[in-house]
C-alpha cells in the first residue's frame, strides 16, 4: 500500500486546520478593520502617521527598539500596565490599524511605549535619552544611540538644535552634539505614540 | 563496495533487501553517498554555530554593560540580537537539522543518497541567502517582524534553495526500498513538507501583501511558533527516536505510542500560536483556542516522554560509554520539561507574570538550545564518523563539549526563568519603580542574572569551541586515509 | 456573520474530522498491524538488536563491539 498520499493528506489537514482558525477568522472577524469616528471629539482614529514619523517609525524598526520595548497595554487588573501609567485603556487591534509592522513586541527590557507621547512629550529629553540614556534615566541598560547624532566644532553660539547637557556629560570644550535626521524623526516617531482615543470597543 | 550502484530502475520495484551482503553492502554505500553533502551542511552549520555564540555573547554582554561596543552602529544591540537568532535559526540549527533528515532519510528509506548535486546546490543557496540576509540585519534592513527579520532580497535564495530540497525529498520518498515507513521517517516528511508552508504563508501575509492591524501579530506567531513545533521538534524527535533504539540496541518501547504521540503533535502543536500574544490586543477567543491547544500538548508531549524514558529504562548505565546517548537522553528530557513548562506559561494566569520577562527567552533556549541543538550534536557524533569511516579523534574533547554544554545550559536556564520570574512579580506590583539606581527595580534586579547568563553563554562558546575541533581534526583525520590508502588501517566497524 | 459560522466549523470541524476519517481507514486497512516489526526495521544483522552501535574513542572496549545478552522480546 503506499502511505505516501494519505500522509500528505494528514500533514496538511493538519497545518490548514491551524492556519484556517488563527489566522483566516480572524482576518474575517477583525482584518478589515477601519478607522472610526469618536464621538467626544469628532475626531477620525486612528490617523496616519505624519511623513517624519513614519520615517521614524523606520529606525525604530532598523535598530530593533522592539526587542526591549513592547508597544501593548494589557487590561486593567491583568498586570500592572494601567496602574503603571503607561496607558488609560488597554490597546485594541485599531490602535495598530496604520503600523507596517506591527511591533507589539514581546520583552519589557525597557518600558513600555505605546503612550510614551502623552507620558514624555518634550524633544529634548528624548534626544538626551537616546544620545546616552544614563543622563536621563541613572541606572539604564538601554544602549546609547550616539550614532544617531553627529559631534562637530562648536562656533561662536551654539546650534539652535545642539543638544543641552547637565554637567558632567558635555562633550569636550569646543564641540557640540547635534542631531542627524534620523535622531530627529525618531523622536517624532516617539511623539506620535498615543493610543488614549475612548474607542467604542474599549468602553 | 561490492554492490552495483542501484539504478533507479531498480528502485522502481522496491522490495525488502533480503540479501546480508547486498544490505551491508547498501547500508555503506548509503553513508558513502552522504558524505560531501553532508559534510558541507555539517561544516556551514557549524561555522553559523561559532559565529551566532560570538553574537550571543556579545548581545548578553551589552544587557548589563550598555556601553560595550555601543558606537559601532552595526553593532547595537537590537541588530545584534536578531543576528544571533537568524544566525541559529536559519544557519545552524536549519542546516544541521536538514543534514540530519537527509541521512535519516537514506538510511532508513535504504536509498543512497539520489541527485546529492540537488542539494549540494541548495545548500549553495541557503548559506547565501542567511549570509546576505544576516549581513543586511546588521545594515538596519531587518523587516521588524520576529524570527523574520531577514530582509526581503535575501528570501529568494532561501525559496530557491527550499524548493530543491523539497524536490530532493519527494524524489527520495518515491524511489525508496524499504517500504515500511519507521516514526522517524513521519516526522520527517511531515517537517519538510510543513516548513516551507508556513515559512511562504508568513511572507505572503506579512511582507508581501501584509494583512492589517494585529492580523499581523496572530500571523506572526503562528509562523514564529510552528517553526519550533513543526520544524526543529520533528526533527529532533525523529532523530531520539531513531539514535536511542540504535546505540542502546533495544528497539522503541511501544511503537503504538509513537503514533498517538505523532498525530497529538500534528493536531494540536499548530494551534499554540497565540500563547505568545496572551493579555495583548487580540481577541480572547482567538487566545484561549490556543491556551486549550496548548494544554492538549500534555497528550503528544507525555506520550513521548514515557516512551522514550520507557526505551531507556534499564539502560542509564550505557551512557558512561556513549556520547551520543548523552547528548540525546539530555535533549530528551529537556524536550519533557521545557514543553510541560510551556503548559503552565500558557495559563493566564503564569502569562501575567511571565510575559515580557527573561523568564520567556529562557524557556526559548530550552526548547532550541537543551532539547534540540543537544540533539543535534549528539547526531553529529554518530553520523560523522560513518560518513568518513574514521573515529573521532579525542574522547576527551567530546567530554568537554558535552560537559560545558550541559552544564552551561543549566546555568542559562536555572538563573534566566527564576531572574525573569521575580522581574514579573515586580513589574506586576506597580510600587517597585520600573529603574531606580538605589532601590529595588524591575531593572536592576534583573542585573545579576543577566551576568549569570552571560557567564553561562562562555561555558557553552568553549563547548562549541570543542567540537569545532573535534570535526576539524576528523577531517583532517580523514583527509589523510585519503592520501594513504595502502597503509588505513582497517576502518573500524562502527 | 454567517460565513464566520461556516469558516468555524470548517476549520475546527471539517478538516479534523477529514484527518480522523483519514485515519480510521487507515487503521481498518491494516496501516497500523506489523508495527512491531517496523520497530525492529531499524536493526539489522550487522547491528542487531542488544549490540550497543555507540561508544567513546578511547573506550576499552574490544573494537568489534560486545554481543551483549539479547534484549526480552518487545
Amino acid at each position: 500500500m503506499n502511505y505516501g498520499p494519505l500522509l500528505f493528506l494528514g500533514f496538511f489537514l493538519t497545518v490548514a486546520s491551524s492556519w484556517c482558525g488563527l489566522v483566516l477568522l480572524p482576518q474575517i472577524q477583525f482584518g478589515r478593520q477601519q478607522a472610526v469616528k469618536i464621538e467626544e471629539t469628532g475626531e477620525i482614529y486612528p490617523q496616519a502617521r505624519s511623513g517624519l514619523a513614519e520615517q521614524g517609525r523606520q529606525i525604530y524598526r532598523a535598530n530593533g527598539c522592539l526587542y526591549c520595548h513592547t508597544q501593548q497595554v494589557r487590561a486593567q487588573n491583568y498586570g500592572a500596565d494601567i496602574a503603571r501609567n503607561w496607558g488609560q485603556r488597554r490597546t485594541v487591534s485599531r490602535d495598530y490599524l496604520y503600523d507596517h509592522p506591527v511591533m507589539l513586541g514581546t520583552m519589557r527590557t525597557g518600558p513600555d511605549l505605546t503612550n510614551i507621547g502623552l507620558r514624555q512629550s518634550d524633544t529634548s529629553w528624548h534626544l538626551l535619552h537616546l544620545y546616552n540614556p544614563r543622563i536621563t534615566s541613572p541606572g539604564s541598560i538601554m544602549p546609547p544611540f550616539r550614532f544617531l547624532f553627529a559631534k562637530r566644532k562648536a562656533g561662536e553660539r551654539p546650534s539652535p538644535d545642539a543638544l543641552k547637557f547637565p554637567s558632567g556629560f558635555a562633550p569636550a570644550s569646543g564641540y557640540e552634539i547635534v542631531p542627524n535626521a534620523e535622531a530627529r524623526t525618531l523622536v517624532q516617531y516617539l511623539l506620535s505614540l498615543k493610543a488614549n482615543a475612548p474607542l467604542p470597543e474599549t468602553k | 563496495m561490492n554492490a552495483p550502484a542501484p539504478s533507479i530502475l531498480n528502485a522502481l520495484s522496491p522490495s525488502d533487501i533480503e540479501d546480508v551482503a547486498e544490505r551491508r553492502a547498501v547500508l555503506a554505500e548509503i553513508d558513502a553517498s552522504c558524505r560531501n553533502t553532508l559534510l558541507l551542511l555539517f561544516g556551514a552549520s557549524l561555522t553559523w554555530l561559532l559565529l551566532g555564540t560570538v553574537f550571543a555573547l556579545i548581545a548578553s554582554w551589552k544587557m548589563h554593560a550598555p556601553e560595550f561596543l555601543a558606537d559601532i552602529s552595526w553593532l547595537t544591540f537590537g541588530r545584534v540580537r536578531p543576528f544571533h537568532l537568524n544566525a541559529m535559526v536559519f544557519g545552524f540549527s536549519t542546516q544541521a537539522g536538514i543534514g540530519v533528515t537527509l541521512w535519516l532519510m537514506c538510511r532508513l528509506c535504504r536509498t543512497p543518497l539520489l541527485y546529492g548535486w540537488i542539494v549540494d546546490l541548495a545548500g549553495l543557496f541557503w548559506n547565501l541567502g542567511v549570509a546576505v540576509g544576516l549581513v543586511g540585519i546588521l545594515a538596519g534592513h531587518s523587516t521588524g517582524l520576529e524570527w523574520l527579520e531577514i530582509p526581503p532580497y535575501a528570501t529568494p535564495l532561501l525559496f530557491v534553495s527550499y524548493a530543491l530540497i523539497g524536490m530532493w525529498g519527494i524524489l527520495t520518498f518515491r524511489f525508496r526500498r524499504e517500504r515500511h515507513l519507521y516514526v522517524s521517517q513521519w516526522y520527517l516528511l511531515a517537517s519538510l513538507f510543513w516548513f516551507p508552508g508556513i515559512y511562504s504563508a508568513a511572507q505572503i501575509l506579512l511582507i508581501m501583501q501584509p494583512v492589517r492591524g494585529t492580523v499581523q501579530a496572530a500571523v506572526n506567531w503562528w509562523f514564529a511558533h510552528n517553526v519550533l513545533g513543526l520544524w526543529f521538534t520533528p526533527i529532533g524527535l525523529a532523530s531520539i527516536y531513531y539514535f536511542i533504539p540504535k546505540v542502546i540496541g533495544k528497539p522503541v518501547y511501544n511503537y503504538s505510542l509513537s503514533v498517538l504521540g505523532f498525530w497529538s503533535l500534528a493536531l494540536f502543536y499548530n494551534w499554540n500560536g497565540m500563547h505568545h500574544l496572551v493579555g495583548g490586543p487580540m481577541p480572547a477567543w482567538l487566545i484561549t483556542v490556543s491556551i486549550v491547544a496548548s494544554v492538549m500538548m500534555t497528550i503528544p508531549v507525555v506520550t513521548v516522554g514515557l516512551n522514550h524514558h520507557l526505551t531507556m529504562w534499564g539502560n542509564f548505565k550505557k551512557l558512561k560509554d556513549s556520547p551520543v546517548l548523552r547528548f540525546m537522553v539530555f535533549g530528551g528530557m529537556s524536550y519533557t520539561v521545557t514543553s510541560l513548562h510551556g503548559v503552565l506559561l500558557a495559563l493566564r494566569s503564569v502569562s501575567e507574570v511571565t510575559h515580557f520577562t527573561h523568564s520567556t527567552i529562557a524557556h526559548a533556549h530550552q526548547g532550541m538550545y537543551a532539547f534540540f541543538t543537544m540533539v543535534m550534536f549528539g547526531a553529529m557524533y554518530y553520523i560523522i564518523p560513518r560518513l568518513l569511516k574514521v573515529e573521532w579523534p579525542s574522547a576527551h574533547v567530546i567530554r568537554v563539549h558535552f560537559w560545558c554544554a550541559a552544564i552551561g545550559i543549566m546555568f542559562y536556564l536555572v538563573p534566566l526563568t527564576l531572574g525573569g520570574v521575580l522581574q514579573g512579580l515586580a513589574m506586576n506590583n506597580p510600587d517597585v519603580p520600573f529603574l531606580d539606581p538605589h532601590k529595588y527595580s524591575v531593572v536592576t534586579m534583573t542585573l545579576p542574572y543577566l551576568r549569570m547568563r552571560s557567564y553561562s553563554g562562555f561555558l557553552l562558546a568553549i563547548g562549541h569551541t570543542a567540537f569545532a575541533i573535534n570535526f576539524i581534526w576528523i577531517l583532517a583525520r580523514w583527509v589523510k586515509t585519503l592520501r594513504l590508502p595502502q597503509l588505513a588501517t582497517p576502518a573500524p566497524s562502527l | 456573520m454567517i460565513i464566520l459560522w461556516i469558516l468555524f466549523i470548517g476549520s475546527v470541524v471539517v478538516l479534523p474530522g477529514t484527518a480522523i476519517l483519514a485515519f480510521g481507514w487507515a487503521l481498518r486497512h491494516g496501516e497500523f498491524e506489523h508495527l512491531d516489526k517496523t520497530a525492529l526495521s531499524i536493526f539489522d544483522e550487522d547491528e542487531p538488536v542488544g549490540v550497543m552501535t555507540d561508544r567513546f574513542p578511547d573506550s576499552d572496549l574490544h573494537p568489534e563491539p560486545q554481543a551483549m545478552p539479547p534484549a526480552s522480546p518487545p
